[in-house]
């Protein structure tokens, strides 16, 4: 045999060896690709696997209730099959829970005897309708519900009659077991579990996602007495609706705030729309004398009077209106700013706000939180009505608290700043972290006992300075006042109460200053209504280490044989305040002096009419630079300048109020 | 080997001592687990579109029938009679295509299916076999017949197949038709020049479908962007993996398939991945791997060049579909709907995978005595007439 290789040979040899080879390159390009998919198989599965969804590997029958032992023990409500956390006061007491229930349905399809059906069920739930029951058990669908928020007793006894083709669909309901107490704070749920009002809406995020109770500062036996005492203040003034609030401070946390009428919680959607106004954030009312206080503060703050400043008390006739006090006050013409605070004189307020003028009073006031809704935990917390155009009227009006309205929280906030060293703070609803269940809920006998002696004279001497280190450090905190001008002004306060129109308010030992407001209610027409008002007592408990800020107000009360036909605030408002005070404060571990009253009085004590220090030129007769009198057309933002300008004596007043304005610190921004 | 004498002549004895048993057993293998992975996937989907549970099932027992008997059935033919099966199937399925341009059934935008009374058919599907084939066919024969112009006729075809499935539109058939008719060229020795310039045209196309059709733009860019778009069904197919991990859940315990759009479809293998794990998944990949290697390692010792390139054309489109089913649920390549071979449900893809490993069996299976080049020496060629 010849074997040969020719170039036909060849050139088949060749084309075939390529072919070959790339055959071969071919099986490695598929090895490649198929390694490619088991490396990114092996990642997908084993090296960084992504995990499914909870709802995706879901098990499809609910899991088995558990029982809590420990969790029960320690107060802890969280049921294992309730997802929404539970709602405490500041002591533990449940003021929210949610209790498992469970929605009864069928599958027609699968039901064997409609008729035995509904008669076994009607022997457990007795409230249902057998021949709707039979209807529905014979449709043709598949799905019926038969009765809903059945309670686990109830399940277990349907379950156990074994009917097949009746399922139990586990659910929730929210529980207010304290009814009443604390309604308007606590809000409302939907149907579906969501928040709809208060803290349930507010927090709705927190109740859904972490199950250990929310604990407000709210304290349920505070919150008793003060809707206690307000509703039996309501009654007895046939007022037609009420606020009260009890706050800190030191910390702002809301120990108790009451709004009448009010509801019962669980039955929020029947509840009259009046009786869920939140009274004490969504309320607005003109703030009357009680706003002097910030008139006071901003003047004294600003060094543009001093306690031994006068003021004119006589009328001012400003365009239609005339600022006056009552007929039957019968000051005279001349006030020291004691007087004006002790005895609430309009026109000489109107005065020192002039004295101040219209930017550094709306400077003050937006600082001090009045332009802007309060910052609490309630969707409810509405916008303050404010004049847009700033006139000398308003400057003057709102120097006695008229012309703007503002809810009763803003002024219990602007109140306790004022006390407290100076510090405006956030009020708040939560309790503060840290802050262990109120060191007085130990209510036995031999803790109160023991703690009675000793701190009566402790708590009820300490120095506000040292409180004032707590206030500063509190979330959102900001310093608006001095510290010594914050000391005056609760000499003041406490002034109001032992000489002034405070009187009824006082409590025996624990030295309440406040001041009284009465607004004249605006009618449907617009005027001022000259006998309806709104009666308010803004207050703080003890003056000479002030603690608690306790507010009341009484819209339109009536006059009653007792107040001698008076509806003013000293006669209603006070007197509520008075007797709140001498409840609640002994459950908030302060006690009565009763030791050294009178010393701790003189020790604050401020004279009505303090003498002028040398070098002080004092404000009064012949010394009045914001008297509209003297500059009748100048527009109202210019008017302390334009005062200073005309006379050389108010330019003098000017120039050291304005060297005064430099030194301090105030605005001064502690902690964000 | 497996109990027939070699005694015994007979033709199906025959058949079974030359056809390639591994391919064979793979084959089954597959088949078994479409079985079990249907069983898994298809009651939650056919409870979704509100078909009877087991619709699905008894449909696939049919399929996977038919499918295994075509295979058989394809396997016993000779090559001459698989080209001439491949021949009528290709006028079959180019008119049918055309056809369903005008007559299609329209599903999620594209018309691709044609109404059948017990069944609707997608025509292309039997189109890929049966070109490749022919491809095989024009471009070997050229060479023996001068005056057939094989090459020319080849491309003309394969135009006119680009166009019919640009119209329905088919991006995905269309590029892996293109893909097996590259390979064909290649491996019947195409310049190594054309065939870089074939693969910048691929490219470009690529390109430019990315450009001229929406539905491909945004496939892309959800590939390419994980954080932007939907990326439900493939978030699903993922957490299924991960929900497996490297044992799996349990037959019947996967519970995310029952979410997952296309379980019983194109995302089969996700099923796999969660019920049965990754160890299983990995052999899955090693049967098809198996499959095609053996296929493409087998041509070496083949001479005749018709095999070659129709083998290679058949199983590259097999392979490549198998890639992309798998490639798309893990996430690998952007996501394409191409049925994972004997696994995954569907009538016109069983049959046309049948079709296709019949034919590969068919034209792999030893042909004693009609090897023209004795082995062991490839290179020389015996003349027995010059001697």
């Amino acid at each position: 045999m010849d074997v040969r290789v020719t170039g036909d040979d060849l050139r088949t040899r060749t084309a075939r060896e390529r072919t070959q080879f790339r055959l071969l390159v071919m099986s490695g390009g598929f090895c490649a690709l198929f390694g490619a998919v088991a490396l990114k198989l092996a990642a997908a599965t084993v090296i960084m696997p992504m995990a499914p969804e909870q709802r995706q590997i879901a098990p499809q029958v609910p899991p088995i209730p558990r029982s809590d032992p420990k969790g029960m023990l320690a107060g802890d409500f969280a049921l294992p099959q309730v997802h929404r956390a539970s709602v405490t006061d500041r002591n533990g007491q449940v003021l929210a829970i949610s209790l498992p229930v469970a929605q009864v349905y069928a599958n027609p399809q699968e039901m064997i005897d409609a008729q035995d059906t509904a008669r076994k069920l009607r022997s457990v739930l007795p409230s249902l309708n057998e021949a709707e029951l039979i209807r529905r058990l014979s449709t043709q669908k598949q799905f019926v519900y038969l009765a809903r928020d059945i309670s686990p007793m109830q399940e277990v006894a349907i379950n156990n009659l074994g009917i097949p083709g009746i399922y139990f669909e586990p659910g929730e309901r929210r529980h207010y077991p304290l009814g009443r107490v604390a309604a308007h704070i606590l809000g409302a749920v939907d149907i579906d579990d969501h928040g709809v009002a208060g803290i349930e809406r507010s927090m709705e995020k927190r109740l859904d996602s972490d199950r250990t109770p929310l604990r407000l500062s709210l304290d349920v036996r505070i919150q008793a007495v003060v809707r206690d005492e307000l509703a039996a203040a309501k009654d007895l003034f046939q007022a037609i609706g009420a606020c009260a609030i009890v706050m800190d401070v030191n910390t702002g946390e809301i120990i108790a705030m009451v709004s009448l009428p009010d509801y019962d919680a669980n039955d929020f959607g029947r509840a009259d729309p009046d009786t869920r106004f939140n009274r004490a954030v969504t309320g607005m009312y003109e703030p009357g004398s009680t706003f002097k206080l910030q008139t006071a503060a901003m003047a004294l703050q600003l060094g543009v009077a001093h306690p031994w400043d006068r003021f004119s008390s006589i009328p001012i006739h400003i365009g239609r209106f005339t600022i006056a006090d009552m007929k039957s006050d019968h000051f005279a013409p001349w006030l020291t700013l004691n007087e004006v605070m002790a005895y609430s004189s309009n026109p000489a307020a109107a005065h020192m706000a002039l004295d101040v003028g219209a930017q550094r009073q709306q400077a003050w006031l937006r600082d001090m939180g009045f332009f802007a809704p309060v910052p609490i935990e309630l969707p409810e917390a509405g916008r303050p009505i404010v004049p847009h155009v700033w006139g000398i009227s308003t400057v003057m009006t709102v120097g006695f608290g008229h012309g703007v309205a503002e809810p009763p929280l803003a002024i219990v906030r602007g109140t306790a700043a004022t006390v407290n060293g100076g510090i405006l703070l956030h009020p708040t609803l939560m309790a503060r972290d840290g802050a262990q269940p109120d060191d007085t809920a130990q209510l036995t006998p031999a803790a109160a006992e023991g703690a009675a002696p000793t701190l009566t004279p402790a708590v009820l001497t300490t120095p506000a300075a040292a409180e004032t280190a707590d206030a500063a450090a509190m979330p959102g905190a900001k310093r608006v006042i001095s510290p010594e001008t914050s000391a005056l002004l609760r000499r003041i306060l406490r002034l109001d109460v032992t000489k002034g129109t405070g009187k009824t308010a006082e409590s025996p030992g624990y030295f309440v200053g406040g001041k009284t407001g009465t607004a004249e209610k605006i009618g449907p027409h617009g005027g001022y209504l000259k006998h309806v008002n709104i009666a308010a007592f803004t207050s703080i408990f003890p003056m000479n280490a002030p603690r608690y800020a306790v507010y009341v107000m009484l819209d339109s009360p009536k006059a009653t044989p007792q107040t001698h036909g008076w509806t003013t605030a000293a006669w209603n408002a006070a007197p509520t305040v008075s007797k709140i005070v001498t409840r609640v404060a002994p459950m908030l571990g302060l006690f009565p002096n009763t030791t050294n009253p009178q010393a701790v009085d003189d020790a604050m004590a401020i004279p009505l009419e303090p003498a002028v220090p040398r070098g002080y030129r004092p404000l009064g007769p012949g010394n009045d630079p914001g008297d509209p009198r003297n500059q009748p057309k100048a527009p109202a933002r210019e008017a302390a300048h334009t005062a200073a300008a005309q006379s050389p004596r108010a330019r003098l007043h000017a120039a050291r109020a304005e060297q005064t304005a430099q030194q301090r610190p105030v605005h001064q921004e502690i902690r964000g | 080997m497996v109990g027939i004498s070699r005694v015994d002549t007979s033709f199906l004895a025959r058949w079974w001592r030359n056809v390639d048993r591994v391919t064979l057993s793979c084959v089954c293998i597959l088949i078994g687990f479409g079985y079990v992975l249907m069983l898994a996937a298809s009651p939650a989907v056919a409870t979704r579109i509100g078909a009877s549970r087991d619709m699905f099932i008894l449909k696939q027992v049919v399929f996977l029938s038919l499918a295994g008997l075509i295979v058989v059935a394809t396997s016993l033919l000779s090559p001459r009679g698989i080209r001439r099966l491949a021949l009528g199937g290709f006028v079959l399925a180019m008119a049918a295509t055309a056809l369903t341009l005008v007559h299609g059934i329209e599903i999620k935008g594209a018309r691709r299916w044609i109404a059948l009374p017990m069944m609707s058919v997608q025509p292309s599907e039997f189109l890929k076999p049966c070109f490749a084939v022919v491809t095989a066919w024009l471009l070997t024969e050229r060479r023996s017949r001068r005056l057939l112009p094989g090459m020319p006729i080849a491309l003309g075809l394969f135009a006119v197949i680009l166009l019919l499935l640009k119209s329905q539109p088919d991006i995905g058939m269309l590029s892996v038709i293109t893909t097996v008719f590259m390979a064909q060229l290649f491996i019947d020795g195409l310049n190594i020049f054309f065939v870089g310039a074939g693969a910048g045209c691929m490219i470009a196309a690529f390109l430019g479908a990315y450009v001229a059709f929406p539905h491909v733009r945004s496939r892309v860019e959800r590939f390419l962007h994980p954080n932007v778009g939907d990326h439900y069904q493939i978030d699903t197919a993922l957490r299924a993996f991960g929900n497996g991990g490297l044992m799996g859940r349990g037959p019947g315990e996967g519970r995310v398939k029952d979410l997952l759009p296309d379980a019983h479809a194109d995302f089969v293998f996700a099923v796999a991945g969660e019920e049965f794990g990754m160890l299983v998944c990995l052999f899955i990949i090693g049967v098809f791997c198996l499959i095609v290697v053996r296929a493409l390692l087998k041509l070496l010792r083949e001479d005749d060049q018709f095999i070659v390139v129709a083998t290679v054309g058949l199983i590259t489109g097999f392979g490549l579909q198998a890639f992309v089913n798998m490639g798309s649920t893990l996430h690998l390549i952007p996501t394409k709907g191409m049925t994972l071979p004997f696994v995954s449900y569907g009538g016109s893809s069983a049959i046309s995978v049948a079709l296709t490993i019949g034919m590969v069996l068919a034209l792999t299976r030893h042909r004693v005595g009609e090897s023209r080049i004795p082995h062991g020496r490839p290179a020389f060629r015996v003349r027995k007439a010059t001697a």
